[in-house]
């Protein structure tokens, strides 16, 4: 087949509304409304503090079909846990409890909650759709923020120094059975991911890479585009880890130059060309070991 | 929400009563995205003026009998342009960008093929009371007597050979066209509702223009150009120079001229190469001269790789000057060496002649310099080397037209029924006209896909079984098109007979696809500016504001669309547009 035809790949129900409050073109509800499908209607939402808690719409709207739990920035796990517990004491053992947090409230903040869940095994799917920093507070860098970026903490004279975290190999590291990246531009992947891990019982985490137009300085119909060049160029390559030891790649990955991607981006704008070359130095570093990682094991 | 749940004060656990369908989020928007289906740059490409994108899409469905019913609507005679067109839709398709145009005349003849196989014609259309005469059998008045029977005329073929066809039975030769395609291909346009009557010339005692003219409402004359250019060189009309045209007419009727054991063909267009073939075929060994290089060569490319392919030899830069004859008998031809000079009118390198000189022994030489219209044949004062018509192909006299090689028109098979066509639509808007029924007002400029590309019978019935979206008459480019949702696919090639085989006789040489490999090859199709459903924009659409319509395409809820154009973007195929909300 030569072309794309997602019609017979994508299920029609819905479970996310319009009328949400994203900003035009956010790539954060394309990644739920796509998570959602695969998960379908028994599923229960714990959302930590972020972009999402407002797309969820003011009380007393709800822009989700699922049960949807507001909750503090730091407990999203924690609360996941106690959410699954108590529905397995009422006997309900097939609602799936899903934790729906940003990058922040993953990478920074939420990180020890996270950790705690890991290491027991809480029976939960962690989904962090990942903007690369603290959005919904008007673009504060988070440890996902990658290297050179502007945000409003990181302006372009001192733009974000440190890598982005490798937020995935931590997960593996907990030895869950299954941890995954992927991407609104690839719906098809993301569904076949999400549904892998429904059928999984334990820990499961799902790192989704969300471009956001006013936080990424870009025009608003370009976020698939992106999301497509981040997965084309390795900046975020698209993986699935099971039991914390097999690496695997789930398609594929052209190489494609780095700079066209950072270019598009207002973000980016103040890096010279060596810090564009800098930049792609460390995606092939960053491939180069994956590569390894995916033919080893571990 | 009722006005008992409104006093309540709000409770410790806030529980959502609604969803956020109250909020409508349409209101934000500046840009709108809307559906347009436009056109794909084959289809303007196309010199017959088919809807090549249509019948692709019809075939990924694996609707084989709707696509070849769209075809047939503006092609008589697809399998045989499906063999002999030189395709130019190919050089215009956007896929050329990506990895290879579709290979669009395969596919057409896979179609063609498959109307025959299964007897797919349209029902015949009883006539009304106008009757039109056609002059000559080619594809031009093949063409136009097609259409026009489907209109409802009563159409009378004249043609002045034993049988039907033109240059496509009396020049192509049969490794190219097997007679019965054709065969069956025109008993198809006979059964359309045409009387065809051959061996009648029009002009000559059995039927003189003036009966003929004052018998038929409209006539359409097609006669082509069947006057070889003599080359201007001394000794020409010595025994073994011969015009092409006329050797190439011997054999296709089942002659086997004795030519000798080495055949000189002068010129470069598909005349030469099919003398030069021939020739070959019937044992000789076989060069063609010509006066510019290959890349100026007008015939097919194709069929110059299947002549070297077949052992013709080729002398570039070359043109007669004599010939040397012992007594009667030809021996040998002069040449010149030629180099290329400024460009012409034709844009081609002009070649002017060096001092050089060499000779080629020869015991047959076949001129295939070019044919000419026969000015006298024809009803019209003052014609030159073309027939002047205007956008409706309608001559200087009213109720003639004329259309074909005979026209001042690129000299091609598709051309010819892309010209049949457009008189048959003059036609009947003359016809109309003169009855005080006129079809409503329509431009020839709209009957055209994309602007530029022939007149569609589709467009001028106004039946079109397609469902269009808001369409535009504007073309697609390849920047129009997301290519990151097609992936790469190599062009199915054509099957050829092997060597031996090919030269050995007169079997057809190439043999095309097979409907797997020819349904794969539609499969490969864009379909550029119309919407397939794909469902791209719907899935990636943020807002959720895209649904499907009942029946066919899709609503975008302004209620709720925010205006981000990411559906726009991501359709592949470049059917929607983002307008400034409140301009369009
Ligand atoms: C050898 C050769 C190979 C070719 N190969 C290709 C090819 O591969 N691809 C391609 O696209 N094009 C090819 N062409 C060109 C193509 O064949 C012509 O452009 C096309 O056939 C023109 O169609 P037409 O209907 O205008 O005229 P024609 O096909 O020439 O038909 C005219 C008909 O009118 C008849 N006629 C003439 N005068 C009268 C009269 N007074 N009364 C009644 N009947 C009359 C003739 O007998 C003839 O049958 C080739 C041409 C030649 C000569
Ligand atoms: C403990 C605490 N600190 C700060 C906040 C303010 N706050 C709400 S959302 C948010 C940013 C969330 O960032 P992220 O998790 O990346 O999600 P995003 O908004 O980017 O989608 C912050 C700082 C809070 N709600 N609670
Ligand atoms: S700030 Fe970014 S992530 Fe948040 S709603 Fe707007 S586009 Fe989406
Ligand atoms: S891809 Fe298909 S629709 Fe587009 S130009 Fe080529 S044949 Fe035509
Ligand atoms: S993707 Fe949705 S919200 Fe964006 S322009 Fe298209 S219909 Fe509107
Ligand atoms: S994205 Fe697909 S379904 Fe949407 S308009 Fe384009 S072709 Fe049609
Ligand atoms: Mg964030």
């Amino acid at each position: 087949m030569s072309q794309l035809m997602i019609a017979d790949q994508v299920p029609g129900d819905e479970l996310m509304a319009s009328g949400h409050l994203a900003c035009p073109g956010c790539g954060a509800p394309m990644a739920m409304r796509m998570v959602l499908k695969a998960l379908g209607p028994k599923t229960v939402v714990v959302m930590p503090a972020c972009c999402w808690s407002i797309i969820a719409g003011p009380w007393p709207q709800s822009s989700l079909g699922v049960p949807l739990y507001h909750t503090a920035f730091e407990t999203g796990a924690a609360v996941a846990s106690g959410v699954k517990a108590a529905l397995e004491m009422r006997g309900d053992r097939q609602t799936t409890v899903m934790v729906w947090a940003g990058d922040g409230g993953t990478f920074d903040i939420g990180l020890q909650a996270l950790s705690g869940a890991a290491e027991r095994n809480e029976d939960i799917i962690y989904c962090c759709y990942d903007n690369e920093a603290y959005m919904n507070t008007g673009i504060q860098r988070s440890s996902a923020t990658p290297w050179g970026a502007w945000t409003t903490t990181t302006p372009a004279a001192h733009p974000e120094s440190n890598a982005k975290k490798d937020i995935l190999a931590i997960l593996a590291a907990h030895r869950i059975p299954y941890a995954a990246t992927a991407s609104v531009a690839y719906p098809v992947d993301l569904l076949e991911k999400v549904r892998k891990a429904k059928a999984i019982r334990g820990t499961r985490f799902l790192h989704i890479l969300s471009p956001c137009p006013p936080g990424w300085k870009y025009e608003d119909d370009a976020t698939v585009e992106l999301g497509r060049m981040a997965v084309q160029t390795r900046v975020f390559p698209l993986l699935e880890v099971e039991d914390g030891v097999t690496w695997r790649f789930t398609a594929e990955h052209a190489g494609d130059a780095v700079e066209p991607y950072l270019r598009r981006q207002g973000r980016f704008r103040h890096l010279t060309a060596d810090q564009i070359e800098g930049v792609q130095a460390s995606v092939d570093a960053r491939w180069a070991a994956l590569e390894r990682r995916v033919a080893n094991g571990t | 929400m009722p006005e008992a749940a409104r006093s309540r004060r709000v409770p410790e656990l806030a529980i959502s009563s609604t969803s956020t369908l109250v909020t409508h989020t349409g209101s934000w928007k500046y840009m709108r995205p809307e559906y347009h289906d436009r056109v794909a740059p084959c289809n303007q490409g196309c010199p017959v003026g088919i809807d090549i994108e249509g019948y692709m899409a019809l075939l990924r469905e694996g609707r084989l009998t709707d696509a070849a019913d769209l075809l047939l609507r503006e092609n008589p005679m697809p399998a045989t342009t499906g063999r002999v067109c030189h395709h130019p839709c190919e050089s215009a398709c956007n896929r050329r960008e990506l990895d290879g145009a579709v290979a669009i005349h395969a596919v057409e003849r896979m179609l063609g093929d498959f109307a025959l196989e299964r007897e797919l014609a349209a029902p015949p259309v009883s006539p009304r009371g106008t009757a039109v005469a056609v002059v000559g059998s080619g594809p031009a008045g093949l063409a136009c007597a097609y259409h026009l029977a489907r209109l409802g005329h009563r159409v009378t073929v004249f043609e002045a050979a034993a049988e039907a066809g033109g240059m496509l039975r009396l020049g192509i030769p049969e490794y190219r066209l097997p007679r019965v395609v054709l065969d069956r291909e025109i008993n198809r346009i006979r059964a359309a509702g045409v009387t065809i009557h051959c061996g009648v010339r029009v002009g000559s005692e059995d039927l003189p223009w003036g009966t003929l003219l004052a018998r038929f409402d409209a006539t359409f004359l097609a006669s082509g150009a069947h006057v070889s250019r003599p080359l201007g060189v001394a000794g020409e009309t010595a025994i073994g120079v011969r015009a092409g045209l006329d050797f190439l007419k011997e054999v296709n009727r089942g002659g086997r001229p004795s030519i000798g054991d080495v055949v000189v063909t002068v010129g470069g267009g598909n005349t030469a190469i099919d003398c030069a073939r021939t020739a070959r075929r019937l044992g000789a060994r076989s060069t063609i001269l010509y006066r510019r290089t290959r890349a100026e060569m007008p015939a097919i490319a194709q069929e110059i790789d299947e002549a070297e392919r077949e052992g013709v030899e080729f002398v570039f830069l070359a043109a007669p000057v004599g010939f040397t004859l012992d007594g009667d008998r030809l021996r040998a031809i002069e040449c010149t060496r030629m180099q290329l000079g400024p460009p012409d009118e034709s844009g081609r390198r002009r070649p002017v002649p060096t001092d050089e000189r060499f000779t080629l022994p020869a015991d047959t030489v076949l001129t295939a310099i070019g044919e000419a219209i026969d000015p006298d044949g024809l009803p019209l004062a003052g014609t030159g080397t073309a027939i002047p018509t205007d956008m409706w192909g309608q001559t200087a006299r009213a109720g003639v037209f004329a259309g074909g090689d005979l026209a001042e028109q690129p000299r091609s098979v598709a051309d010819a029924l892309g010209a049949g066509k457009r008189a048959a639509i003059g036609i009947d808007r003359h016809l109309r006209e003169r009855a005080g029924a006129p079809l409503e007002h329509r431009e020839p400029d709209a009957l055209r896909l994309g602007g530029r590309g022939n007149l569609s019978m589709t467009r001028w019935r106004d039946d079109d079984p397609v469902p269009r979206v808001a369409p535009l008459n504007e073309v697609v480019t390849y920047e129009d098109l997301n290519p990151a949702h097609f992936e790469r696919a190599n062009r199915h090639e054509d099957w050829s007979l092997p060597l031996e085989a090919a030269v050995g006789g007169f079997d057809e040489v190439n043999r095309g696809l097979d409907r797997p490999a020819g349904l794969a090859e539609a499969r490969r199709c864009f379909n550029c500016g119309v919407c397939n459903e794909c469902e791209l924009c719907l899935i990636f659409c943020p807002d959720v504001a895209i649904t499907r319509r009942n029946g066919h395409g899709f609503l975008i809820d302004l209620t709720y669309c925010k205006g981000c154009g990411v559906c726009v973007t991501e359709c592949p195929r470049g059917a929607m547009l983002l307008t400034r909300e409140g301009l369009s």
